[in-house]
């Protein structure tokens, strides 16, 4: 087969429907040989920023309850699978835009959705080792058991989703590189310090709390912990609601980014 | 959704205005048929790469229509990113690939199977003496070497369109003219090929047809015979002016002049090439000018004329 016939057979039906699972399993083969170098790196911050925080709350205490390292340990799978996606994502498109290889990426023949789900896909594959990783060795180091449940799989997935489209859409939506990776920091450092997930928003002052109550961040931990545990968080259902919400939004606000033809 | 029939690409009256009033693309009309090889050219800011956003559908013309056989580019950007290969001016993002994995998968995303892709992988490989480098990663690489596996990226499982900007840069001159004969090799399989570019000479040599572009405007277009034609009664008068020396006072019968470092490059009138050498000679007494070249004016002539802008003064050219 010559490209020429290599070209005109791109056309046609074969279009929209095969094209988007050939796509998606070539741009995940490419997004995860892109950061072939990087994703060991990440791994291992992610893990040991997972068992430090595990490991480093206890030196509150002299002796850590067994509610505490269990909400400690489950917020901390949270920050293990949003991580990539909220901040390293945005940061690798950063780069992206500054070394002039944005466009490129952008004019593949790969449809929007099947490029979010790999890059989604991706998130996973960072998030998840170093999640089970912490858990494991909360376990160890406590002597907690958690309660896994099913609905630990689409309280992961969701909130991987969610984080993962947030970056998406702070990666797509805004243009200018610097300020992508100013508000990624940023949302490091909000994240981390002031967002419900390691500690419960009683501990925060009202108007904080409020405020987090209708940002993802503290139903994420909450739907994360409704699958790992039984008995310490209620409004479920809400949480989902709240996260899905705000993953919709993500999904809706970088779709239009790359939709958007300046 | 086939094809066969009517493959040209067009532009028609493509205007593309930024914040209301920068002009980037002002009404450029232009078609190119299947197998040509043609050349974009104009210096930088001259609204190139502007048009070819709107072509792969990273931008949206203001006004104006780009169509490729029956299918509008502008109204459905994801067919026009499956029928248009780009290699952009900038490096390829593959610091973490290796040379043939790059190919391969961009072969893939690109919608070709794998037997052919790697196949044709191979092939390119070859063609372009790249073997020593099959399994080095890209952050390993050379620029030159980096663009030449740019250039396979885009031409594994080219698309109708095929859009190379600057393919040459870096590149060494054996493997520039294995590069060429791939470009040619496109053209000849059917695809149309748009070479981007401010290199003159090495467009003379490549392309089919061309256009010149300049503030947003196509200037001229046509084969380069044809855009040499009207200069065919003029001469190309070069002078090598000794370091330091400031331009001299140019002569009436001097048509026009570009200096790039220590070149001046004239252009004269046939008729006046006496007084030309009789000019150049006394620069060359008088210790202004170190050495000087007449003969035939080239596409670069065309282009100086054209644009105001040597060819290599442009920064990247």
């Amino acid at each position: 087969m010559s490209p020429v016939s290599a070209a005109v057979a791109v056309d046609g039906t074969m279009r929209r429907g095969s094209s988007w699972f050939r796509g998606y399993r070539a741009k995940t083969r490419w997004d995860l040989a892109g950061i072939r170098l990087e994703l060991p790196l990440i791994v291992v911050v992610q893990i040991l920023s997972g068992v430090g925080f595990v490991l480093g709350l206890a030196l509150f205490f002299d002796h850590m309850p067994d509610a505490v390292a269990l909400y400690v340990s489950t917020g901390v799978v949270v920050l293990n699978l949003t991580l990539v996606g909220l901040i390293v994502g945005p940061q690798f498109t950063a780069d992206q835009k500054l070394a002039g290889t944005y466009d490129y990426l952008r004019a593949l023949p790969v449809p929007a959705t099947a490029a979010a789900v790999s890059w989604f896909t991706v998130t996973l594959v960072a998030g998840i080792p170093a999640a089970i990783v912490s858990l494991v060795i909360a376990e160890l180091r406590y002597g907690i058991s958690f309660t896994v449940t099913p609905s630990i799989v689409p309280a992961v997935l969701l909130t991987t989703f969610t984080g993962t489209m947030l970056g998406y859409a702070l990666s797509h939506a805004v243009a200018n590189p610097m300020s992508v990776r100013l508000i990624a920091q940023m949302l490091v450092f909000f994240v981390f310090g002031f967002s419900p997930i390691l500690y419960p928003s009683t501990q925060q002052p009202d108007w904080l709390a409020a405020i987090n109550a209708w940002l993802p961040f503290e139903h994420m931990a909450t739907i994360v912990r409704a699958g790992l545990t039984t008995g310490i968080v209620d409004g479920v259902g809400r949480s989902y609601l709240i996260v899905a919400v705000w993953g919709s939004i993500g999904t809706a606000l970088a779709a239009r980014a790359l939709t958007r033809r300046g | 959704m086939e094809l066969n029939g009517d493959r040209s690409f067009r532009a028609e009256a493509v205007t593309k205005v930024f914040n209301g009033s920068l002009r980037a693309n002002d009404g450029i009309t232009l078609h190119v048929e299947p197998g040509e090889v043609y050349g974009l050219l104009g210096p930088n800011g001259a609204g190139k790469s502007t048009l070819v956003k709107q072509v792969i559908g990273l931008l949206k013309p203001t006004e104006g229509r780009i169509t490729l056989g029956p299918y509008d580019l502008v109204a459905d950007p994801a067919v026009a990113r499956q029928l248009c290969s780009y290699l952009p001016q900038a490096q390829m993002p593959i610091d973490s690939f290796k040379s043939r994995e790059a190919i391969r998968l961009t072969g893939r995303i690109r919608g070709g199977d794998g037997a052919t892709v790697d196949r044709r992988t191979d092939e390119l490989i070859d063609a372009l003496d790249l073997g020593e480098w099959r399994d080095t990663v890209g952050a390993k690489l050379s620029g030159g070497v980096k663009r030449l596996v740019g250039f396979t990226m885009v031409s594994v499982w080219p698309g109708q369109v095929v859009i190379l900007d600057e393919p040459t840069n870096d590149v060494d001159p054996l493997r520039r003219r294995l590069l060429w004969d791939q470009v040619r090799r496109l053209g000849e399989w059917g695809s149309a090929v748009f070479l981007v570019t401010h290199n003159v000479m090495e467009v003379e040599k490549s392309v089919d047809r061309l256009a010149v572009i300049a503030d947003g405007k196509l200037i001229a277009e046509g084969t380069p015979s044809s855009l040499k034609a009207q200069d065919r009664s003029f001469l190309r008068l070069q002078l090598m002016l000794v370091p330091g020396a400031e331009t001299p006072e140019l002569p009436a019968f001097v048509r026009h002049q570009t200096r790039v470092g220590h070149n001046l490059v004239t252009t004269i009138d046939q008729d006046d090439a006496v007084h030309g050498i009789g000019w150049a000679e006394e620069l060359i007494g008088l210790r202004v000018a170190e050495e000087y070249a007449l003969g035939a004016t080239t596409l670069e002539d065309v282009y100086i004329r054209l644009t105001g802008h040597a060819s290599s003064d442009d920064g990247t050219g």
